[in-house]
C-alpha cells in the first residue's frame, strides 16, 4: 500500500524534479508486481519505511517504534485519504469547470482553481439591512415574479436568460460583457432588469424606465454605454443625461416621462417585483429560472443553456 | 597521529561540527579524500594542465616527471619494478585488460574464490560464454577462508588447463583476508598465472607481490584516498611484454605505418590514449598520505574499530555478524544481518542519523544468491574514524533495534 501512495505522490512530485521521477518509477514497478501478484522486490517500500522511521527515530524511539508497527496500517489510511481526497479534487475540478466554483453552482468556501473567489464574489443587495433570515442560494426564483414588467428581447428561443444588476456595480460589470457575448453567439430570450445596490443617482432608475417605455430600440444601446461608462458616472445627474443624449434620446421628452406619478409607481412595482426573487447579490443571472450569482466564465453560462 | 591532526587533513571532517552531522562509514566502497590530494591534483589543473609523455616542452616534462613519481611510489608501496605499474581507472578496468590481454583458448580454466566482487567475476563469465572458458569456484569454509583442499581438488581435476586463479586479497563482503600466498604457490604449481585483486586488501595492509607470489595485481585509487577514476595494474614484467594490449592507440606505440605498428615498451604500451594525469598525480600523494600514517597505525584503527563494533553487534542476539568470528580476521569491515529486517531499511534508518553505511549484496551477488541470503549492511572503516563514531553507531542502532 506504501507503494501505491508513494506512486502517487511522486508522480506528482515528479513533474518538477527528475529525482522524484525515478522515485516514481521505483514506486510503479513494485505497484505494477503487485498487481500482478507477484512479490515487490525492488526495496522500495523498505526504503520508504526506513526513511520515515528513521526521521522519526530522531524525534522519539517510541514514536518511531509505533509508526513501524502499524506502517501498514497508516499506509492504508493514507491511500483512503488520497482516494477520498482525488475524488474531492476531482470533483472540484468538474464543479470549477460546469459552475464557475469548486464547491458546485453558488457555493462559496476556498476554491484552489478561484483562491480569490472572483467567480462568485457578489454586491450585496441586503447591505445595511437586516432581514429575518438571511437568503441563499435555495431562496432564489423567477416563479412569482411578473417578468412583463421589464424590458426584454424576445427572439423564439427555448432559452431564457434573466440579468439582475446594477450599472455602477463591480462584479454586474464584469458579468455584462460575457453575458452580452453569449447573447450574441447564442440564441436566447433575455431580459434586464436593472436593481439600484450602490449609491446612484435617485433619476437613474426613472430615466432607464423611461427610456424603455419611449423607445425600446434605443433602450438596449442606453443599457450598453450606461456599463461602459465610468460607474461614478451613475452618480451624477449631469453625466447621465449626457449618456442618454449619446443613446439618442430627447432628454427633456425622458425627463417629462420620468416626472410623471405613473412611472414612480412602475419603478417602485418593479423593485417589489425584484424583492420576490429573494436576491442578495448583483449579479444574479437566472438561466431558464436556474440561478446563477456572481460573474461566471462564459463557459458556466453557456453549459447552462439547454 | 592523532584524531585532530586527521580532522585539518581531511577537509569534509574539518568542516564537521560534530559526528551527528555525518559518520562516514562507507570506505570499502571510496575513501575520503585528504587536502593534500585535492590540493594536487588542483595543482596540475592551474599550473600545469598539459600533456605526459609525448610533448618536449617544459611543464609536458614536468608532467611525464610527476606521473614518473606516483609509478615510482607505486611500485614501492607494492614492491614491484616501476615499468610493471600500469594506470588504469579502477580496478575493473585492470582485471578487464587481463581478461582481454590473455590468449584464450576453449577449455582453458579459470579459478575464483566463491566470494568474488562482480569486478573479478564477470569477466570471466563472459569469458566462458565466448570463448569457451572453465570458470570455476573455491568453496569457503565456514570462517569465510577459501577451502584450500578443495582448490587442491580443482588444480588436479583441471589439471594442465587452468591458466588462471584470480583471487581478491580481502573480501569487500566480509573483510576476510585470504591466504593469497597459498594459494599462489599452489596454483603455480600447477602452472597457473595468479591475479590478486587487492582493491580492498591494499588499503589497509602492505602488499608485496613477491611475498604473494601475485602474477597480476589490481587495485583503486579511490578506496586508499586517491582520486576517483585512478586504478593500477600490476603485471609481472615478462607476462606484460609477451601479452597484447586489451587497448590501443595515442601513446601505446612507437611508430606506425598504413599497414602495421610498433608497440611501445611496457608499460605505456597498455595505457592508450592521454591519461588521466591529474588523478595519477593525486594518486601519488594518497601513497604519501598513506605512507605517513603508516600501515600499522592503519591496522592498529582497523582492529579498535573493528572491536568495538563486533563486540556490540554480538551482544545483541537478532544480529548475525557475516564472515570469521574474530575481528582481527576482518580488517576494517563488519557486514551483518538483523532477523526479519530489511539491510537496506536499516541503512537509511542509520543514515537519518547522520551514519553512512552500505547495504544490499556490495557487488557480490553471487555468493547472497547462493547461500539465499537477502543482503547485509556494512560497516567499514579507515583511520580516520574514531571510537566515538563507532560508540554513537552502537547507540544509533541500538534505537533502531528497538524501533524495528
Amino acid at each position: 500500500m506504501a507503494c501505491i501512495i508513494a506512486l502517487i505522490v511522486f508522480s506528482v512530485m515528479g513533474l518538477f524534479s527528475a529525482t522524484h521521477r525515478q522515485l516514481a518509477k521505483e514506486a510503479f514497478d513494485c505497484v505494477f508486481r503487485r498487481v500482478t501478484f507477484r512479490p515487490c522486490n525492488t526495496g522500495f517500500k523498505e526504503k520508504i519505511r526506513g526513511r520515515i522511521v528513521g526521521k522519526l527515530l530522531r524525534r522519539s524511539v517510541k514514536l518511531a517504534k509505533f509508526s513501524n508497527k502499524y506502517f501498514e496500517v497508516f499506509a492504508w489510511i493514507f491511500f483512503l485519504l488520497t482516494v477520498v481526497s482525488t475524488g474531492y479534487t476531482v470533483k472540484g475540478g468538474y464543479n470549477f469547470y460546469r459552475y464557475g466554483s469548486c464547491n458546485g453552482l453558488n457555493q462559496g468556501g476556498f476554491c484552489a482553481f478561484d483562491p480569490t473567489g472572483k467567480n462568485n464574489t457578489t454586491s450585496s443587495v441586503t447591505d445595511g439591512s437586516c432581514p429575518n433570515k438571511q437568503p441563499t442560494a435555495e431562496d432564489l426564483t423567477l416563479s412569482s415574479v411578473d417578468l412583463g414588467l421589464f424590458q426584454s428581447k424576445k427572439v423564439d428561443s427555448e432559452n431564457n436568460l434573466v440579468f439582475i444588476g446594477c450599472y455602477s456595480c463591480d462584479y454586474t460589470r464584469k458579468a455584462y460583457p460575457v453575458v452580452k457575448k453569449l447573447l450574441e453567439k447564442k440564441n436566447v430570450n433575455y431580459t434586464f432588469i436593472h436593481f439600484s445596490v450602490k449609491d446612484e443617482n435617485e433619476n437613474l432608475p426613472l430615466y432607464v424606465y423611461s427610456a424603455s417605455k419611449i423607445d425600446q430600440n434605443k433602450y438596449w444601446r442606453l443599457n450598453d454605454l450606461l456599463f461602459e461608462a465610468d460607474k461614478g458616472d451613475m452618480q451624477s445627474q449631469e453625466k447621465i443625461e449626457q449618456i442618454i443624449t449619446k443613446a439618442g434620446y430627447d432628454l427633456q421628452a425622458i425627463k417629462d416621462e420620468a416626472n410623471k406619478e405613473a412611472t414612480k409607481q412602475a419603478v417602485q412595482k418593479q423593485i417589489e417585483e425584484v424583492r420576490k426573487t429573494h436576491i442578495y447579490g448583483t449579479p444574479t443571472v437566472f438561466i431558464n429560472g436556474k440561478p446563477i450569482v456572481g460573474p461566471k466564465p462564459y463557459r458556466v453560462y453557456k453549459l447552462m443553456l439547454k | 597521529m592523532n584524531d585532530s591532526w586527521i580532522q585539518s587533513n581531511f577537509p569534509i571532517l574539518n568542516k564537521r561540527k560534530n559526528i551527528e552531522e555525518f559518520v562516514y562509514f562507507d570506505n570499502a566502497c571510496t575513501t575520503l579524500r585528504p587536502k593534500s590530494v585535492i590540493d594536487a591534483m588542483n595543482k596540475y589543473y592551474e599550473e600545469y594542465p598539459v600533456c605526459g609523455g609525448r610533448s618536449l616542452h617544459k611543464l609536458g616534462k614536468k608532467v611525464t616527471d610527476k606521473v614518473y613519481e606516483t609509478r615510482f611510489l607505486v611500485s614501492q608501496l607494492i614492491d614491484a619494478r616501476k615499468e610493471e605499474i600500469v594506470f588504469t581507472r579502477n580496478t575493473t578496468e585492470s582485471i578487464n585488460s587481463v581478461a582481454h590481454s590473455i590468449d584464450w583458448r576453449e577449455g582453458d580454466v579459470v579459478i575464483t574464490s566463491d566470494k568474488e566482487h562482480n569486478s573479478n567475476l564477470l569477466p570471466w563469465i563472459r569469458l566462458s560464454k565466448k570463448i569457451g572458458i572453465v570458470h570455476t569456484t573455491i568453496k569457503s569454509n565456514s570462517d569465510g577462508y577459501p577451502d584450500l583442499t578443495h582448490l587442491k581438488d580443482l588444480l588436479e581435476k583441471y589439471k594442465g588447463r587452468v591458466r588462471l586463479i584470480a583471487v581478491t586479497l580481502s573480501s569487500n563482503l566480509d573483510g576476510t583476508t585470504n591466504p593469497v600466498a597459498e594459494i599462489a604457490k599452489l596454483g603455480h604449481k600447477y602452472g597457473a598465472l595468479i591475479l590478486v585483486d587487492a582493491a580492498q586488501g591494499l588499503p589497509h595492509q602492505p602488499v608485496s607481490v613477491k611475498r604473494l607470489g601475485a602474477d597480476f595485481l589490481a587495485f583503486s585509487g579511490h578506496k586508499m584516498l586517491g582520486p576517483s577514476g585512478t586504478g593500477v595494474l600490476y603485471g609481472k614484467k615478462k607476462l606484460l611484454e609477451e601479452f597484447e594490449p586489451f587497448l590501443i592507440g595515442g601513446g601505446t606505440v612507437v611508430k606506425s605505418s598504413f599497414d602495421s605498428y610498433c608497440l611501445e615498451n611496457i608499460p605505456e604500451r597498455f595505457e592508450a590514449g592521454l591519461q588521466d594525469y591529474a588523478g595519477i598525480i593525486g594518486l601519488g600523494e594518497a601513497i604519501r598520505f598513506i605512507q605517513k600514517v603508516t600501515y600499522k597505525e592503519i591496522a592498529r584503527r582497523d582492529l579498535e574499530l573493528n572491536k568495538y563494533i563486533t563486540s556490540y553487534l554480538r551482544s545483541i542476539e537478532r544480529v548475525n555478524i557475516v564472515g570469521a568470528k574474530e575481528p582481527e580476521k576482518r580488517g576494517g569491515i563488519v557486514s551483518f544481518c538483523v532477523d526479519g529486517v530489511d539491510p537496506h531499511m536499516i541503512a537509511l534508518m542509520l543514515d537519518e542519523a547522520g551514519i553512512m553505511v552500505r547495504s544490499g549484496q556490495l557487488c557480490v551477488h553471487s555468493w547472497f544468491s547462493d547461500k539465499k541470503i537477502q543482503g547485509v549492511v556494512r560497516i567499514s572503516t579507515y583511520f580516520y574514524n574514531t571510537l566515538e563514531e563507532a560508540e554513537y553507531f552502537a547507540k544509533t542502532l541500538s534505537n533502531i533495534l528497538k524501533a524495528v
